[in-house]
């Protein structure tokens, strides 16, 4: 159904080249650098303020940016205005005009184009009605935006942006404003869509999940510059540095150093970072061998495809344990009981200065 | 009752019964009033009255005077409100206080002030004189002064719209493809216009009842520049009371089926969104 928009020839990279943003005093992106190829899909994942969204609206030409420059296909186009790039912009909360019907919202950046441009009535009918096919809203399309769903808002908002055959599509946000379930099948969607479609695509998202499961690359930004770029395969399973590893799912955060092998766990905040993901460590109720430490059981929470329980250290931290539902009824755990902790796996980033990198 | 629901404010019956009360007594008593004096007169006796020639003078001027004066509005105060709301310069908030000036002075001051500067030796009016317009005592002046005091109602309806118009309506409008009149014209106008008319309702309303500005600029020649409000006066000075309310009453009707005609435009209009 979709392939008849397969944008083909017409696909093409995107260069961010050095790019610097100041709002004031505030340094929004500083020498930013990401290379994009042609038909990918792209994330730009980052917590808020580290210059995800103002990075998307430089590439858009809403935002302009003071030095750098943004190439499509090579040419530099740092100074063409937005309508002049023709990308497609979806917006955190939709920006649908209200006054018009979904079939004039999906038409309207067909209509505003120079007379000669300009398809033809029937054109453009055509047109927005296989959009509204592929956004499966054709049923809906005399309704106004006020009478539909988030969801379905959403779905419009990037019809409307596909309508001008965007050589690329940009979204901010675009689940951020919806309830959990919508977003995942819009999720699902968005990656058909992208591969039906096949224009270069690049969104911004501060879920780690999100981007982690839509998209082929992801481009990992704190503080305004990007700490990493990988698939999702490798930027979570090999973390350029302790920020990545932090931010790209929950962690126990624990301090020590590495000494001729060994880990050392201190019980103060110093020495070396070292990490565990909730589902790296174990609870056993007989421990052997020294490679464990000893803990109470504070909170279990059972509902949901893991068992999620909170322990207390003997020194008095919190821990976050994830376990299957199978092993947690084998433990046959209670509330307030003393157990032992063994990790699995740890990630230790030494104290560098500033940052904390990997040691393996 | 079908329509009662639980609300916040006690009780529907309560609410209602003191609107239509309210109304009754600040609204409807004095306006039946109205009839009921012009009732003392028989219907050819009022026919007569109602279709003098200088009393359909002094409504042409009325009604035309206003609506002129609220399409002015309607335009510039659009103008007005844009700026306000979209620039930051120094002197914004004075800017911002002057726009409701003309609701707190007297309209007597205002009439006074106006045609002191549009009189043929005034300080606006002595240059306009050489190029060949009169403002006061013509026709014009009426228009300028109904401008003057109907300038706020369309600021002041327009304003909390546009703050409220989010920017990436704009930044969507361009993204797919829009110039700046187009953007307006597509997407800014047609969200500000249901707003915009309600303010040209107020306006053209206040310009329909506006006495004391009016009387000094316009010079109050019979068929000529003499607006109904005056001419309902002048009867009550002549303690010809069935005479003026008559005109009030022809006054009265015209002005609501206008402003109903505002009312259904504006809702027309906004229809969409709602």
């Amino acid at each position: 159904m979709a392939s008849r928009y397969h944008q083909g020839g017409n696909v093409l990279s995107i260069t961010v080249a050095n790019v610097t943003k100041r709002f004031g005093t505030f340094t929004a992106l500083d020498d930013v650098s990401l290379e994009i190829s042609a038909g990918r899909l792209v994330a730009l994942l980052g917590p808020s303020g580290s210059g995800k969204t103002t990075l998307l609206r430089i590439i858009a030409g809403l935002e302009f940016a003071e030095s750098g420059a943004i190439r499509f296909d090579g040419q530099d186009i740092s100074d063409r205005a937005a309508g002049e790039r023709r990308v497609g912009f979806v917006f955190q909360h939709y920006a649908l005009f209200r006054h018009m019907t979904v079939f004039e919202n999906v038409a309207f950046g067909l209509r505003v184009r120079p007379r000669g441009e300009r398809p033809t009535r029937q054109q453009i009918r055509d047109r927005v009605g296989d959009l509204l096919d592929l956004i499966q809203l054709r049923s809906q399309a005399g309704r106004y935006p006020s009478q539909l769903s988030g969801g379905q808002r959403q779905r419009v908002a990037l019809a409307r942006a596909l309508a001008v055959e965007p050589r690329v599509l940009l979204l901010d946000e675009p689940f951020g404003a919806l309830d959990a379930k919508v977003r995942q099948e819009l999720r699902r969607w968005l990656r058909q869509l992208h591969d039906d479609v096949g224009v270069t695509s690049v969104f911004v998202t501060h879920d780690q999940e999100e981007a982690l499961e839509v998209a082929d690359q992801v481009a990992v930004m704190n503080q305004g510059r990007i700490v990493q770029v990988g698939t999702p395969d490798e930027v979570y399973n090999h973390p350029a540095n302790s920020f990545v590893y932090n931010f790209l799912g929950n962690v126990n955060l624990f301090h020590g150093r590495v000494d001729n092998g060994m880990t050392y766990i201190n019980q103060d905040a110093t020495g070396d970072l070292i990490f565990a993901r909730p589902h790296a460590l174990e609870i056993t109720r007989n421990a052997n061998g020294p490679n464990h430490f000893r803990a109470t059981t504070k909170h279990i929470n059972a509902a949901g495809p893991l068992v999620k329980i909170e322990v207390i250290t003997e020194w008095g931290a919190p821990v976050h344990i994830e376990m299957a539902q199978e092993r947690f009824r084998d433990l046959a755990l209670n509330k307030g009981e003393e157990v032992y902790i063994i990790p699995r796996d740890l990630a230790i980033f030494e104290a560098t200065h500033g940052d904390f990198t990997p040691s393996r | 009752m079908a329509f009662r629901r639980r609300s916040i404010i006690p009780g529907f019956g309560l609410t209602f019964g003191f609107t239509v009360l309210y109304l009754c007594l600040i609204v409807l008593i004095p306006l039946s009033a109205t009839v009921f004096e012009t009732s003392k007169l028989g219907w050819q006796q009022f026919w007569h009255i109602v279709t003098a020639p200088r009393a359909v003078a002094s409504y042409e001027l009325s009604f035309g005077a206003s609506l002129t004066g609220a399409l002015i509005n309607f335009v510039f105060g659009i103008l007005v409100a844009w700026v306000l709301v979209r620039y930051a310069f120094p002197a914004r908030r004075i800017l911002d206080s002057l726009v409701d000036l003309p609701f707190a002075l007297p309209t007597a001051v205002a009439g006074i002030a106006l045609t002191t500067i549009y009189a043929q030796n005034g300080w606006l009016g002595r240059p306009l004189a050489s190029l060949g317009v009169h403002v006061a005592f013509t026709r014009l002046g009426i228009v300028v002064a109904l401008t003057f005091i109907g300038l706020p109602f369309v600021v002041r309806t327009v304003q909390p719209i546009l703050q409220d118009l989010d920017r990436e309506l704009e930044e969507a409008a361009a993204s797919l493809g829009a110039g700046r009149w187009q953007t307006f014209g597509r997407v800014l106008f047609p969200a500000i216009l249901p707003a915009a008319l309600t303010g040209v309702a107020l306006a053209f309303a206040r310009g329909v009842g506006e006495y004391g500005s009016v009387i000094f600029i316009a010079g109050n020649m019979p068929m000529r520049t003499e607006i109904t409000p005056l001419l309902i006066v002048t009867k009550l000075e002549q303690y010809d009371y069935a005479g003026a309310t008559a005109i009030a009453v022809v006054m009265l009707v015209v002005s609501f089926v206008l402003l109903l005609g505002i009312n259904l435009l504006q809702k027309w209009s906004s229809a969409p969104s709602g």
